[in-house]
């Protein structure tokens, strides 16, 4: 067989070689001590002036196992350093969740830590908010100016300590900083969940009491929907599916608005309308109920509300030709696979994916996945769904003190609820991670219950990760004092009052963890190099912090919680002895303030290292501490099972010992059972069964577009932006457009559109393409930042948030994110 | 003393680019679009929305193919470019005088300028960093997340990739040009 391959004639990538020739910048002098000058004066006498392993002329070489922090994923890695400087980071072959894999935001992690843009001292606003002008002070001028401003404000709310937010982003150390919001009493928590997948994970939580994982290592057929893994890495499955497609084991329906990389190895592409899955999802459904496909063996042991469940779809007909029109995927299309998934259960799999939200209907959208997977009973079974196993770590005490004072968290009942609506203004269950749109309005709108003054703001970002960035630059101008923990001066870190600078994932020990599944194991992410600057790990941070805050908190306590003030009244009276005589002093008020504080003492928390505190969470094994140490890894039995099978497979359990099956087919719900019909929920004012509403249809106005984000291979969200060798492969982000319109329209690639809706309007450059539908566009997100202290992501390519409407979804007040529609000028 | 050559399961590769980001930093390859010792070629998509070609769409990952019959080779005026003992077509920088004619030579457009060094670069199967380390593998076998690569030795008949090459049909690209490439593609 012969090919005929030029590579000049490829686009490389979707379109980044065709924009910018080759810029004459050497990855290896990028980071040239070039008295490079920050908004903060400092220069980059740290940052190394070359990187490469070719020298050989390394006098140490050290090879150090860490666990990447490019995303969410956590994938081993071993960093090698030479002679202090990280050269590489490679993969680390013994962890079983990332199978000896680095993507290209992993390999890309050294250009994170010898960012020259990074945040290098702690650093006090002097400008306006938003503008980025800040001065570089000392460690204890920050803390000494957080505590007088917290203190402030405490006093004047009477310590109400729900007067300041505190919202992180997901990693690893987010659990160190959310031990500061509880033992800081504040009532107000937001975290990404809302903005992330608070309705897939609550969506299988309550139908099958977990989110799953998804054993695409022995599936035979998978439908996924609404996932790209060949773009939106995720380990195991990404590396697990995409050996055994295209005829090699596993068949793969993709079904997606866009013509992904996912679509591409499929063996079937559904261009589904934007919104409509559950459609799909209710008409597989009607075709496995009418036809009588589903596993009853299953369905008998493990269901619970079937019969109604039966009886709702197929009353309401949910019949393939009524899903025809509403989805654009053809009826007969629907029975196939209907039928097809079926005859390979329970070895198939409706994948659930892990995305933000897209349509209103979506909480509703995974109720129906989840039980439609029920029905082919792939449930806790090899090739199916599975919930896996894990090794136990000790956890350790934290610190929640009680405060009287402290109001709950800022939630606005409705008033005039009647029975069966939701009970709340923005969504109909709170969750513990909060809605943040729905939060940031009601601030907005002066709707709180009391006033919110304060935030604390730690590796997060919402000037970029949420929608409607006009309403969140409004937001954080009228917080008083914002206090930003961060590695990198990103868009929201523009609008804090103090800059308190972490140091990256390299330069740090973190909490050690346990990772469930069908091969369990712990990991640990081991510091690599020490920090660089002035940066710090965030345990050591509010370690310092707490130093001065804790206790002038104290007093404000003191000051006004009654409770305190009784307590620290009732003195403990001197004992008396048989003979009634007294023995002692008895208790003074100095020693009881002592053992008063004890309990609203926050440096305990904050006291032990990291590498004290993940020595004892793995206590109980033998060897473990250490071999987290040296390998990153542990599991009982490592040494015995680990193995080298070839040069791309590794054995991590002989396949008899791995937790495919943990329940016997169970599920993980109260009941144990696949909840299809959930009562509590009708007193909420939600569909306790999926059911299609008519305002869920897709339908654009002429002359609009529905505007479409997502994620791809070479960054995340906006925390790579700034990532040099990453933004080498994608220089910035295009705006989608159908081909065949942009030619009616006079646009060709390259040319700059404004994108406008109701919330603002960004500029962007075109990339037509067939493998989007005429009335829709797309463009990935994280791009577009505004804040100048980023060299490579200033104002580089648009910005979807800036257009995106704050769309709430009704259950969790999560943010719909596809639900927006926009005009489109070249300009 | 070995004959280097990489067999690819290139159904496997998504366009991750994860291989192109590990050869930079290992190799301390320059930034650039044309700054590639290795790619992924993707072809644009045939068809109209929604009826698309998927098979149109694939992925193509390559990189230099160090061909037992190297064009780059035969035409160097310097001997820049050699074979070295492991039969991996290396380029000798201090030789090279930058006349490109290797590069109008490669059938595979596989080499591009090291403005650095103001040589000829491309890739040697990191000979120079991972192989020289004692590593027995490259940075894009190792690090790929859907394991595209095989790397080994074409002269050992126990090595994984002749078990491979024995048992699986494979193409090679450009193979009426009679480069005889060692780099192979499994279907």
């Amino acid at each position: 067989m012969q090919v005929e391959i030029s590579r000049r004639k490829f686009l490389q990538g979707t379109v980044a070689m065709s924009v910018v020739g080759g810029t004459a910048v050497s990855a290896t002098n990028l980071f040239a001590s070039d008295g490079h000058d920050s908004s903060d004066g400092g220069t980059n006498s740290a940052i190394p002036d070359s990187i490469t392993t070719k020298t050989g002329e390394a006098k140490e070489v050290r090879n150090i196992p860490t666990l990447c922090e490019m995303c969410v994923n956590k994938c081993a890695a071993i960093a090698r350093v030479e002679d202090g400087i990280v050269t590489k980071l490679d993969p680390n072959p013994m962890f079983p969740k990332s199978k000896n894999m680095l993507c290209p935001r992993g390999n890309a992690g050294i250009q994170a830590l010898y960012d020259p843009d990074r945040l290098k001292y702690p650093l006090i606003r002097t400008g306006e908010k938003g503008e980025g002008k800040f001065k570089r002070v000392s460690w204890d001028e920050a803390f000494a100016y957080i505590t007088e401003k917290t203190i402030k404000i405490l006093d004047e709310e009477k310590d109400n300590r729900s007067s300041f937010l505190f919202c992180a982003g997901e990693g690893m150390a987010e659990h160190t900083f959310k031990t500061f919001y509880q033992g800081f009493g504040s009532g107000n928590w937001l975290n990404h969940a809302s903005i992330c997948l608070q309705t897939v994970a609550s969506g299988y939580g309550v139908t099958i009491g977990a989110y799953p994982q998804s054993d695409l290592e022995n599936a035979e057929y998978i439908i996924m929907a609404g996932a790209n893994r060949a773009e939106a890495i995720v380990s195991p499955d990404t590396m697990d599916l995409f050996k055994r497609t295209k005829g090699r084991g596993a068949k793969l329906i993709c079904v997606d608005p866009r013509f992904t990389n996912t679509a591409a190895k499929a063996d079937k592409w559904l261009a589904i309308n934007p919104g409509t899955d559950l459609a799909f999802v209710l008409a597989l459904t009607y075709v496995v109920l009418t036809e009588e496909l589903y596993n009853k063996e299953y369905v008998e042991a493990h269901f619970k509300g079937f019969d109604e469940y039966k009886n709702h779809v197929l009353t309401s007909g949910y019949s393939p030709s009524w899903a025809e029109p509403i989805t654009n995927i053809k009826a007969k299309d629907i029975v196939k696979i209907a039928r097809e998934f079926m005859a390979h259960a329970p070895k198939s799999i409706y994948y659930p994916g892990r995305r933000s939200t897209f349509a209103k209907n979506d909480f509703q959208l995974r109720r129906a996945m989840a039980i439609f997977q029920g029905l082919g009973g792939g449930i806790d079974c090899k090739g199916g769904l599975i919930f896996g196993s894990k090794v136990k770590i000790k956890g350790h005490s934290g610190l929640e003190p009680l405060y009287a004072r402290a109001e709950s968290r800022a939630i606005v009942k409705k008033k005039d609820a009647k029975k069966g609506e939701a009970g709340y203004d923005d969504c109909a269950v709170v969750s513990g991670g909060g809605s943040w749109l729905g939060w940031r309005n009601r601030f907005l709108e002066n709707k709180m219950p009391y006033k919110v003054r304060g935030m604390f703001c730690y590796k997060h970002n919402p000037m970029m990760n949420m929608p409607n960035t006009a309403k969140t630059a409004e937001m954080l101008k009228r917080i008083e004092l914002l206090v930003c923990i961060d590695t990198m001066p990103s868009d929201t870190v523009m609008y804090a009052d103090v800059v308190l600078p972490e140091c990256t994932y390299l330069e740090r020990t973190d909490p050690v963890k346990t990772f469930g599944g069908v091969e369990p194991s712990i990991a640990q992410r081991n510091k690599v190099v020490d920090p660089l600057f002035e940066t710090q790990p965030i345990n050591t941070i509010l370690r310092g912090l707490m130093g001065q805050l804790s206790k002038p908190l104290f007093e404000i306590t003191k000051k006004y919680d009654e409770d305190v003030q009784e307590e620290l009244a009732e003195l403990e009276k001197a004992e008396v002895d048989e003979n009634n005589e007294t023995t002692g002093t008895g208790q003074t008020a100095e020693e009881k303030e002592v053992e008063v504080y004890a309990e609203f003492d926050l440096t305990k928390l904050f006291e032990h290292d990291q590498e004290h505190t993940n020595e004892h969470a793995v206590h109980d094994y033998p060897g473990a501490a250490e071999a987290l140490k040296e390998h990153g890894v542990f599991y009982p039995k490592m040494s015995e099972y680990y193995k080298q099978i070839s040069a791309n497979v590794h054995q991590y359990y002989p396949e008899k010992l791995k937790s495919y099956s943990v329940f016997g087919g169970a599920t993980k719900t109260a009941s144990k059972k696949v909840e299809c019909n959930l009562a509590s929920m009708a007193k909420k004012g939600v569909d306790p069964m999926p059911t299609w509403r008519d305002d869920y249809n897709f339908s654009v106005p002429d002359g609009k577009f529905r505007l479409m984000t997502g994620r791809h291979a070479q960054f995340t969200q906006s925390g790579t932006a700034n990532n040099s060798v990453l933004r080498d492969l994608m220089p910035e982000n295009f705006i989608w457009i159908n081909k065949r319109v942009a030619k009616e329209k006079g646009i060709a690639f390259g040319d700059t559109l404004e994108v406008t809706s109701s919330v603002g309007k960004v500029t962007i450059k075109a990339y037509p393409t067939e493998k989007i539908a005429p009335n829709q566009v797309f463009f990935i997100h994280g791009f577009g930042e505004e804040s100048s202290a980023l060299t490579w992501a200033y104002k580089n390519g648009g910005n979807d948030n800036a257009v995106i409407e704050d769309v709430l979804e009704p259950v969790y007040g999560a943010a719909a994110m596809h639900e927006t529609n926009v005009e489109i000028r070249k300009v | 003393m070995a004959r280097y050559g990489m067999a690819l399961d290139y159904k496997n590769c998504i366009n991750c680019k994860a291989c192109e980001v590990a050869c930079k930093e290992e190799n301390g390859v320059t930034l650039g679009a044309d700054k590639h010792r290795i790619w992924v070629g993707v072809k644009e998509i045939e068809g109209e929305y929604p009826f698309l070609s998927i098979s149109s769409s694939t992925f193509m990952p390559s990189q230099c193919q160090h061909c037992d019959d190297a064009p780059c080779q035969m035409v160097c005026p310097t001997n820049a470019t050699y074979f070295d003992e492991n039969r991996v077509v290396r380029v000798n920088t201090d030789q090279c005088i930058l006349c490109s004619y290797c590069m109008v030579a490669c059938p595979y457009d596989a080499r591009f300028v090291d403005d650095r060094t103001m040589t000829v670069d491309k890739c040697n199967f990191c000979s120079d960093t991972r192989l020289a380390q004692g590593k027995t593998t490259t940075a894009c076998q190792n690090t790929c997340p859907t394991k595209v690569r095989t790397f080994g030795d074409l002269d050992d008949p126990e090595s994984e990739i002749s078990e491979l090459l024995r048992t699986r049909d494979h193409f090679s690209l450009k193979a009426h040009l009679g480069t005889n490439p060692k780099l192979f593609y499994l279907t």
